[in-house]
């Protein structure tokens, strides 16, 4: 790890400032800079920690959504009563992620700035080229180890997958990120890589995230998120998907249906081709599976992320089947 | 050096057995447990030691070929680094002898490599006051290549058909000719791939030099072994290195061996003239050495239609390094778990450009095995006959290649108990015949084997002036339960209690041990530290009896009984002593008696040879017997249908490892194995990116090993009967033994539950969507 | 870079430093303090083995500057028996034979304190789920489950 500075931020607005600074970052839970640091990938002159700030810790949940600040960490959003009852997709994505340490310390702004787990993106000795690292350089991916990259939103430039879960939940809810007072939906706060991978957030030098806010609904209050993987635990999804549903006055035609699929592409990814395909339909299994394989529309692989593109409308029918049971 | 020093209630201590906890084969909880569990005990590179400065590793970035220049100005000038290792400035060394004790050829060694012939390997270290600063700065070295095509694994078209290996030829009959006449024909390939140890303590040392004399605090497995190879090295006497492992946090066979990274470290401390740290980083142990090296088996087996063996026809290949030789032999199980008329196994390697592989917990057995159990479980559903009964149809009564009769085989008993307890009468014979909802249920079975690897062992037991005993040796415990049998053993022998014994183990300075690997060591130990104790045991008795100061002198007894540390006379007239006041009463303030187990008329170079080399350790098929540990697996797999996921959700495993020391410990092994064994056939494999030659998974978050989660509740049950052809107290090996056959028995599982039969490990989903 | 003053309050007591801003909690404890009893598995954390407390809370010391923990309360495997007292999940690891290297077994115990008290040692699959965290390479995970279990109900009764 290169040496660096360390300061306290004493306000959110002198952390923002001094942020921008060139050389500077941010540290909050330090799961994914910390690491990187040691990666050789992170190399900052001055880390700005903030997680003594007061205030910015805060769940407040209220009849029209969540308000979660972003130093909460992903444990206490995850074991909070009132996001387990009426937010379950965001709890089940949470507690599935990483390890109980990891949670622990791991803040919901954080996780949202968590990058990637492509071993060329992670191994910069033994891997020169990387777009992501140095924009320009190629990727080391395209032709390499691929069994856990994107199958969708790759380009020619990156095919690295986005490894997180709670986002995956938040985009399928229409949630927004507060960079104090802007805001944005998290679906745009993650960028395609297209041409410019190195390009991962929707934020600017100076701004922080402050919270994270999550619309009530019928949908998200029946939700649940629905990860599969190799182990049983403390591992990334080789598919998971984020589903809540709503349902008519009949108990089986689908009024509102939020899809979003997490571990196949290189971000957070809704799924509204299938949404839109069972809206308004009957909630029939055959129905659903066939509509599941909308989610892997256009998806390309690159030979052993093939299992991706069969995996992941499985998954997605199976969570809204799921869903389906539940009354 | 370690002293227990933390007492805890009896209720904790363990719970009775034949003799009490304290006895052998009693439950007695880990002797050395109080240490690990509140952070006291110390491993090797835990030392705190005076002007200690910090090691880092630089390694190669390609796979094959030249080092054409290190440009090491900017670490050099990087704060704190106290020097720079490569090629050109580490101090020259000699070439040592393999593990056989061949002598070496008469050339330098030089650990820091400038011929490449592996990703991973060392090319430079970087030394600085800091462990900081040395990480800094060893990213800022600089090293430009001349590279070379590479053969990245045994599927590279390049890399041949490999060299014949014809020490493990194996033929009787004519198996090629029976084969072709069989009615019933089985062909398959079975794979593995590169897989790890991966202990939770990585490799490294501290060296520190005074003079001519070397100590190194490593984690290992064979203290003298390594000693010897230290020595070789900087050629000083053998008597100058000291080894120091008080605490070894996992080997599985990976830290038998003093590896070049120990020689960079021992360089750069001589070089400065102060202790250097070293520690591999994660990623560095897997490519710093080698791991399980991928193989690949053809098994035929011809067999009639009542599925009576007449053939096996078995080929095997392994990988090795391109100037290492490593062979695992694959032809082990294969060629004794059945009776068959004819048989042939022969074996090549191939060269590929990887570290040089290593041993894995049952090197050869475990591949052997996930080949032969796999292919009898075809055989079994081609023949339309139970996985269980075909198994016992083709029992093998004897040795059926070294033609001996076993020492001891509770291999029927293993399964009989093994399918009593799983109730695998109860399963239905056809795949995807049983299911839970979304979840296909199979069963599997297969059979494991380990062969009982013998050797020479020695240990000083002494009788303090305080009536407590030490037991001492370089022999290790790693888990095993080393510090606990060995107390178990010297507290019955002498007749103390197990509180009353201190084993100290893990310094070269104490009485030589040899290799602890292949599950020989708790065998071996047991037998010396008997013998030791035996002898100090008589000595105390002779002291009562004939010591004309002893309380007991008058009484003109033949002997004396000692037991809870009192002596008395054995019709119980006479006194009732303690063995400190005996000792007291004869003015003596120790007993101390070395045994050993060697042969009554060997040589000072035959207790060196045999201690650090494994050139003298007894063939399993010595004399008239074939000695083997033995097991059944019965497993029950979960496969989620849509999804693929495979998850083990019961494990019912019956096995012989003859008398078990310490039934308590001896059980957690056998779990660990289990355990390591679902790793194996669910989710270990090294990928290679074959661009690079490179391992890319080489991290604990990529190279999956099972956590908690991916365990359910395992029962395991004991078969043993003492075995005294095996060992001095009758155990057979138990460490290696149960991994053995838990990959096919999990494979034939996922058969029955899908009717999918995989024969490349590890059994990931995309295999079975 | 030049060294900055932290202060960690360890075990009940204070400790003061001089280190580069760079040095992690682990490093600290085992490099700089002798406080040993936290491993150093992987330095990523993807293993455990330097599981600690702080705040109360099971951190990974490997991910976290020490100067993170500056004001914080830290408990490490050395300061979790009382007066030569066993903490009972240290005694139910003994006595379950809940490890056999003991390489990763401080962590295990300091992640099975953290468990029982967060409340998620409630049935055996939760034990399960919420140590996996914690890898053992021995594999004496169905012994820490039932060292938990047992500690959890003493916990409880």
């Amino acid at each position: 790890m290169r040496d660096f500075s360390y300061l306290r931020a004493t306000s959110a607005d002198a952390a923002r400032q001094t942020a921008a600074l060139p050389g500077a970052m941010l540290l909050a839970g330090g799961t994914t800079l910390i690491d990187l640091a040691k990666c050789g990938i992170a190399e900052p002159d001055t880390l700005v920690d903030i997680t003594h700030l007061e205030g910015l810790d805060r769940i407040e949940i209220d009849e029209r959504g969540a308000i979660i600040g972003a130093l909460a960490t992903m444990s206490h959003v995850a074991d909070h009563a009132d996001i387990k009852g009426r937010f379950p997709a965001i709890s089940e994505a949470l507690w599935q992620a990483a390890s109980a340490q990891i949670r622990n310390m791991a803040t919901i702004g954080g996780n949202l700035m968590q990058r990637t787990r492509c071993p060329y993106f992670r191994d910069p000795s033994n891997f020169a080229a990387c777009n992501k690292r140095e924009p320009g350089s190629g990727c080391s991916a395209i032709g390499g180890v691929t069994r856990g990259h994107a199958v969708l939103g790759t380009s020619e430039a990156c095919i690295a997958m986005y490894p997180g879960d709670l986002a995956t939940a938040l985009v399928a809810f229409d949630a927004t990120v507060h960079l104090g007072d802007r805001r944005i939906l998290v679906d745009d706060f993650f960028l395609l890589p297209g041409t410019t991978p190195d390009k991962e957030h929707a934020i600017e030098p100076g701004e922080m995230i402050t919270a994270i806010e999550i619309p009530s609904s019928a949908a998200v209050r029946r939700s649940t998120y629905l990860k599969v993987r190799d182990r049983q635990s403390y591992e990334f999804a080789a598919a998971s998907a984020a589903v809540g549903l709503e349902l008519e006055a009949d108990g089986r035609t689908i009024r509102d249906l939020r899809v979003a699929l997490g571990g196949v592409a290189t971000k957070p990814w809704r799924a509204r081709a299938v949404e839109d395909a069972l809206k308004g339909k009957m909630l029939e299994p055959e129905a659903v599976r066939a509509a599941s394989l909308l989610a892997v529309e256009g998806a390309v692989d690159h030979g052993a992320n093939h299992y991706k593109i069969e995996l992941a409308p499985r998954v997605v029918a199976r969570a809204i089947l799921k869903m389906g049971e539940t009354a | 050096m370690t002293v227990h020093d933390i007492r805890v209630g009896e209720s904790k201590r363990g719970d009775a057995s034949d003799g009490g906890a304290d006895a052998v084969g009693g439950r007695l909880s880990r002797v050395d447990g109080p240490a690990k569990i509140t952070g006291a005990a110390k491993y090797a590179v835990e030392q705190q030691l005076e002007g200690l400065a910090y090691a880092v590793l630089v390694e190669s970035t390609i796979a094959s070929g030249k080092v054409r220049a290190i440009d090491s100005k900017a670490a050099e000038a990087a704060p704190g680094v106290l020097k720079v290792l490569t090629p050109d400035t580490i101090i020259s060394l000699k070439t040592a002898s393999d593990w056989f004790g061949t002598p070496p050829p008469d050339r330098p060694y030089c650990p820091l490599a400038r011929d490449i012939t592996f990703s991973g390997q060392h090319v430079a270290a970087v030394v600085a006051e800091t462990f900081e600063q040395a990480v800094a700065a060893a990213a800022m070295v600089k090293v430009s290549y001349d590279e070379t095509p590479s053969i990245v694994d045994l599927s590279d078209g390049k890399a041949g058909d490999g060299i014949p290996v014809d020490a493990m030829t194996k033929e009787w009959g004519d198996a090629q000719a029976a084969f072709a006449s069989a009615p019933v024909r089985i062909c398959a390939a079975y794979n593995t791939p590169r897989e790890y140890q991966a202990p939770m303590e990585p490799h490294g040392l501290i060296a520190r030099w005074e003079g001519d004399h070397l100590t190194v605090w490593e984690p290992s497995q064979w203290l003298d072994g390594m000693a010897r190879t230290y020595a070789e090295w900087f050629a000083v006497p053998f008597e100058n290195v000291r080894l120091v492992s008080p605490y070894v946090g996992g080997g599985f066979g990976s830290k038998a061996l003093a590896l070049s990274h120990g020689a960079v470290a021992a360089s750069a401390a001589k070089m400065l003239g102060r202790p250097v740290r070293l520690v591999m980083t994660r990623a560095q142990t897997f490519t710093g050495y080698g791991g399980r090296a991928a193989t690949r088996q053809t098994v035929t087996i011809g067999a009639d239609h009542d599925g009576l063996i007449q053939s096996i026809v078995h080929r095997g290949v392994n990988e090795t390094s391109i100037d290492g030789m490593w062979v695992e032999p694959l032809g082990s199980v294969t060629s004794i778990m059945y009776a068959t008329p004819n048989f042939s196994s022969r074996q090549n390697v191939v060269r590929v450009n990887s570290v040089v592989p290593g041993a894995m917990r049952a090197p050869g057995e475990n591949p052997s095995a996930f080949g032969i159990e796999s292919a009898i479980d075809e055989l079994a559903y081609e023949v339309g006959i139970d996985p269980l009964e075909i198994r016992l149809r083709n029992y093998a009564e004897q040795d059926p290649h070294a033609k001996k009769a076993w020492s001891t085989r509770q291999l029927r008993e293993a399964f009989a108990a093994g399918a009593e307890r799983f109730g695998w009468a109860r399963r239905t014979p056809e795949p995807r015949s049983m299911r839970d909802g979304n979840y296909l249920i199979g069963w599997g079975v297969a059979a494991g084997t380990y062969p009982v690897r013998r050797a020479y062992g020695e240990a000083v037991v002494r009788i303090l002036a305080d009536g407590s005993v030490e037991v001492e040796s370089s022999s290790i415990d790693m888990g095993q339960g080393t510090y606990t049998i060995l107390a178990q053993t010297a507290a019955e022998t002498v007749g103390v209690s197990a509180d009353d014994v201190v084993v100290k183990l893990g310094d070269s300075r104490f009485a030589r041990a040899g290799v602890s690997g292949g599950s020989r060591l708790a065998g071996v130990m047991t037998g010396a530290v008997y013998k030791a104790a035996s002898s100090a045991l008589d000595q105390l008795i002779g002291l009562a009896i004939g010591d004309p100061r002893s309380p007991f002198h008058a009484l003109q007894a033949n002997t004396l009984v000692v037991a809870n540390g009192r002596i008395t006379a054995p019709r119980g007239d006479g006194p009732d002593v303690s063995i400190a006041d005996l000792l007291k009463s004869v003015g003596r303030d120790r007993i101390e008696a070395t045994g050993d187990t060697m042969p009554a008329n060997s040589t000072a170079e035959d207790r060196y040879k045999n201690y650090t080399t494994i050139a003298m350790a007894l063939p399993h098929t010595e004399g008239d017997y074939s000695r083997h540990s033995w097991c059944a697996h019965f497993v029950e797999v979960r496969v989620d249908e849509d999804f693929g996921t495979v998850r083990v959700s019961r494990v019912v495993s019956a096995l012989d490892s003859g008398r078990l020391y310490n039934p308590k410990l001896a059980e957690s092994q056998w779990k660990g194995g289990i355990i390591m064994g679902i790793g194996q056939a669910l989710l270990e494999e090294g990928i290679v990116d074959r661009r690079h030659g490179r391992i890319v998974n080489n991290n604990l978050a990529d190279y999956l090993v099972p956590t908690n989660a991916d365990i359910p509740d395992i029962e395991v049950i004991s078969v043993g009967i003492p075995d005294l052809h095996s060992s001095v107290l009758g155990g057979k090996g138990v460490g290696e033994l149960a991994i053995v056959g838990m990959a096919p028995a999990i494979a034939n599982a996922v058969f029955h539950a899908t009717g999918k039969r995989i024969r490349d490990l590890p059994i990931t989903l995309e295999k079975l969507i | 870079m030049t060294k900055i003053p932290v202060h960690l309050d360890i075990n009940g007591r204070h400790h003061e430093l001089q280190l580069e801003p760079r040095v992690t909690l682990l490093d600290a404890l085992r490099d700089r303090l002798g406080l040993t009893g936290t491993k150093k598995g992987c330095d990523h954390g993807q293993c455990g083995a330097c599981t600690v407390h702080v705040d109360g809370e099971r951190v990974l010391a490997c991910l976290m500057l020490a100067a993170q923990a500056e004001g914080r309360t830290i408990t490490t495997i050395e300061g979790l028996a009382r007066e030569g007292e066993l903490h009972p999940v240290q005694a139910a690891f003994l006595e379950q034979d809940a490890f056999q290297c003991g390489y990763c077994t401080s962590g295990q115990i300091m992640s099975a304190v953290a468990c029982i008290r967060e409340g998620h040692a409630g049935s055996d699959e939760e034990i399960r789920e919420y140590m996996a965290g914690n890898l053992c390479r021995c594999g004496a995970y169905p012994h820490i489950v039932a060292a938990v279990r047992q500690a959890a109900l003493e916990a409880a009764s």
